[in-house]
């Protein structure tokens, strides 16, 4: 028996059979069936656990059509539109999910109608039942007014001047109604009744291409699933090339045989269809989420969606047939090893228009990066990065840290001088020679307006008593009015 | 004494069998027997030819130092692992800039195509993300030809890294790894060597902070920092002036090399070293801007001073104290 608090009251929300033998009743207070059983046991509900559950029931009713909607926190709906023959008609279909859901312990009720509403009602009231399209009104007619699906006060207020049952309120004329319970009643009758379309909206995106095979025996070998990723993906291509368009992102789903489903996605930099392509960014990934797959006793039904396309450039191959594409290559091995190891693996710098040497060259994923120019033979114009025309451009460091990282300095020789030495990572470095300041601003124009302004950076190359070169600089200045306190020095890189 | 014509052919196609197999050795003339008279005769050999007798002159990447390309057999083998040490993590720059002038060198070859640097997380944290301006500055080096690729765990690093290295859309990889692990065997070279030799690309592989271990690549380079000469202006060298990058290399492996320091200087704007025979250099002592500092407190603990290691020779144990060898990840 489960137990949930209700207005402060610990209140019966499930029960079980053997409870309901009791005489126990759904509402009941916890101390009222305690003292009547005193040997029940209470279970705290537990939404969340309840809302995981459905969704992966939900997930696993995929299998049966990508349209699936949580309704509320027992029901879901399934939009079998154009699936049904795939499982041997309506009927076929409904009792084999009725079967398969048994198998897994739970206790279903079904309904199929041509309305979400008229499924709901068939499901609450008569278990099981197919409604033809057009037999709604005499399935709703004798039902009781829950079967509409409206708010219990309404459902009251409705009782309360003598209409109970469904079919009392289709009798009754629709402006009055309309007038005094609101506009709701009568979409959940018209929704029901079929007079108005009703939207189920599924939990997931549709994929637009998916190719999916029932295995009679379970599969549990990865290498058996990459060859069945392989098939699928064999499949999908020619729809792909139907529609012009390679794969972006791909998702495999595997639904285990009691029911778990395992949703495994992969990314591609450029859009792909070749069978062979794809079976190899699956194999990555699979090989990286080894451990986290549970096989168990196996897998039934394995997926392969396509979750968002791109249009796919034909390239001409040479006459060897080899297209020789070394960024195509890069492409795939990039993205080879974001299947492996995640969407940050595989990093590219890109040159930002900024003062500030952090915030000059910024690193993105791979995928996000523009796209690399092929190399022109013959460049005219400078290339994007070329120093402007300075004569002495300012040196950069060949390594930067992270985040500038402090160190101590215990002396200058002059107030707005580089230091004589300092301490970077609890070492003592001597200070042989020294270039600079190179004196960095802030960007006010990125400054959000009551920001305070950020201290200026006066950047020294030095190189120490060993010969390696450091970049450092000094935040602030000394004696400033506008700030209190002293000015603090950070190693920012090291030059070659 | 006389050998048949047809055996020494024999032996001299197994000799580039077994090169092939162990990787393209570079031409080595060996002295004499001390017992053969050098009057024997032409047809006797005199000169044994060491490794592969026919090896392609464009197999090496010449530095452009003829000291160093002579001591190395010809210069760096391209198609091949190379490995480039630094002592301690505080000479990444410099192991860093050493690997990337051999990058721009490379690039002189293989226009445009780009190159990936693989590291470790914790390499990339404890001496820094290559800085693609600085690149760009020195070595010529587009920012849209960098690839990095940074690897939570050894492990992943290296299968980047041998994954990478069997495709020829890359001019060279990178890897960098920091301290001796376990994984960074004989075998774990040996994949890497052996594919970069199969795809023609070079793999530079970055230790630092490590130790000499085994390793499976013909070259093993360590490199330090060294001061940089003055700048150069119109009007002579300008004191105290920071100029251009200089390195210490000292040949630490090779089948061909004796042993040998050298101290290199990289001109970024011809893309070329050259090498600097005695130290020019006239290093301001600190002492000249002022008193000398007082000595630090205390003993330094994080990094005591390192003698440099004779070439080829593992440092040894006190060298390396327990405390100062680099962490292990994970």
């Amino acid at each position: 028996m489960i137990s949930h608090r209700d207005n402060n009251t610990q209140r019966i929300a499930a029960l079980d059979e053997r409870a309901e033998a009791l005489k126990l009743k759904r509402g009941m207070g916890i101390a009222d069936a305690r003292a009547m059983h005193p040997s029940i046991d209470v279970v705290e509900a537990d939404a969340e656990a309840d809302r995981r559950l459905l969704e992966g029931l939900a997930d696993w009713c995929d299998r049966y059509t990508p349209l699936v909607a949580i309704d509320a926190e027992d029901v879901l709906f399934l939009d079998v539109t154009g699936c049904t023959h795939l499982f041997g008609g309506e009927r076929a279909m409904q009792d084999e999910i009725l079967t398969r859901f048994f198998q897994q312990g739970f206790d279903v009720r079904a309904g199929l109608a041509s309305t979400p509403g008229a499924a709901w009602a068939a499901a609450r009231f008569h278990g099981n039942r197919i409604i033809a399209s057009g037999e709604e009104e005499a399935l709703l007619a004798p039902l009781p007014l829950s079967a509409l699906r409206i708010a219990p006060e309404t459902r009251a207020l409705l009782e309360s001047v003598g209409l109970r049952t469904a079919g009392a309120v289709m009798a009754a004329p629709r402006a009055p109604l309309a007038r005094r319970f609101g506009a709701t009643l009568l979409l959940r009758l018209d929704q029901a009744l079929g007079r108005l379309d009703e939207a189920v909206s599924p939990r997931l995106p549709v994929a637009p291409l998916s190719v999916e095979r029932h295995l009679a025996e379970p599969v549990m070998l990865t290498d058996d699933i990459e060859r069945l990723i392989s098939r699928l993906a064999v499949a999908l291509k020619t729809d792909l090339e139907r529609r012009g368009e390679g794969a972006r992102t791909l998702a495999l789903l595997l639904f285990r045989v009691d029911g778990a489903v395992s949703r495994i996605a992969v990314g591609t930099s450029r859009p792909m269809r070749e069978p062979r392509l794809i079976q190899k960014l699956f194999h990555e990934r699979l090989t990286a989420l080894e451990q986290n797959i549970d096989a168990g006793f196996g897998f039934d039904l394995v997926r392969l969606s396509v979750l968002s396309v791109a249009a796919f450039d034909l390239t001409q191959g040479d006459l060897t047939g080899e297209a020789d594409d070394d960024d195509a290559d890069i492409a795939l091995f990039a993205d080879r090893v974001r299947a492996r190891l995640g969407e940050a693996a595989v990093l590219k710098p890109v040159v930002v228009e900024s003062h500030l040497p952090e915030r000059a060259v910024a690193i993105v994923p791979f995928a996000e990066a523009p796209q690399r120019r092929a190399p022109a033979a013959g460049r005219t114009t400078p290339p994007r990065t070329a120093p402007p025309m300075t004569i002495y451009p300012p040196e950069r460091p060949v390594r930067m840290f992270r985040s500038p990282e402090p160190i101590e300095v215990p002396a200058t020789e002059i107030p707005e001088g580089p230091p004589m030495n300092f301490r970077w990572r609890r070492a003592l470095y001597r200070v042989a020679r020294a270039e600079g300041p190179e004196r960095i601003a802030a960007e006010w124009w990125r400054q959000l307006p009551g920001e305070e302004e950020a201290p200026t950076r006066d950047y020294y190359r030095i190189e120490d008593s060993e010969g390696r070169r450091y970049w450092l600089y000094r935040q602030g200045l000394y004696g400033s009015a506008a700030q209190a306190a002293p000015p603090r020095w950070y190693m920012h890189g090291v030059f070659a | 004494m006389a050998m048949s014509a047809v055996a020494r052919d024999t032996v001299f196609a197994l000799r580039r069998q077994i090169a092939k197999i162990e990787g393209t050795l570079p031409e080595r003339l060996q002295a004499p027997a001390p017992g053969v008279p050098a009057d024997a005769g032409k047809s006797d050999m005199t000169l044994v030819r060491r490794g592969l007798a026919v090896a392609a002159a464009d197999a090496f990447l010449r530095t452009g130092i003829e000291r160093l390309d002579t001591a190395l057999g010809g210069g760096l083998p391209k198609a091949a692992l190379s490995e480039i040490h630094g002592l301690e993590t505080r000479d990444a720059g410099a192991v860093a800039g050493f690997a990337l002038s051999l990058v721009s060198l490379i690039l002189k070859e293989r226009q445009g195509l780009p190159i990936l640097w693989v590291g470790t997380a914790e390499i990339f944290h404890e001496a820094g993300l290559p800085y693609a301006k600085g690149l760009h500055a020195l070595f010529g080096i587009e920012p849209e030809q960098l690839l990095f690729s940074e690897a939570p765990k050894l492990l992943d690093a290296l299968w980047i890294a041998e994954e990478a290295a069997r495709m020829t859309a890359f001019a060279a990889v990178i890897l960098e790894i920091r301290g001796s692990p376990q994984r960074l065997d004989l075998t774990a070279t040996r994949r890497l060597h052996a594919r970069a030799q199969s795809a023609n690309r070079s793999v530079l592989l970055l230790r630092q902070a490590g130790e000499a271990d085994p390793t499976a690549a013909p070259v093993r380079l360590i490199v330090s920092a060294a001061a940089a000469a003055n700048r150069e202006t119109v009007a002579g060298p300008l004191a105290g002036s920071i100029g251009r990058p200089a390195f210490k290399v000292d040949i630490g492996k090779s089948r061909t090399a004796l042993p040998g320091q050298f101290t290199l200087e990289w001109n970024p704007n011809e893309h070329a070293f050259a090498e600097r025979t005695e130290n020019s250099v006239a290093v301001v002592p600190a002492s000249q801007r002022g008193a000398d500092p007082a000595p630090a407190s205390g003993a330094v603990l994080a990094f005591p001073p390192l003698a440099a290691p004779a070439p080829g020779d593992q440092p040894s144990r006190q060298q390396h104290p327990a405390h100062c060898s680099p962490r292990r990840a994970g």
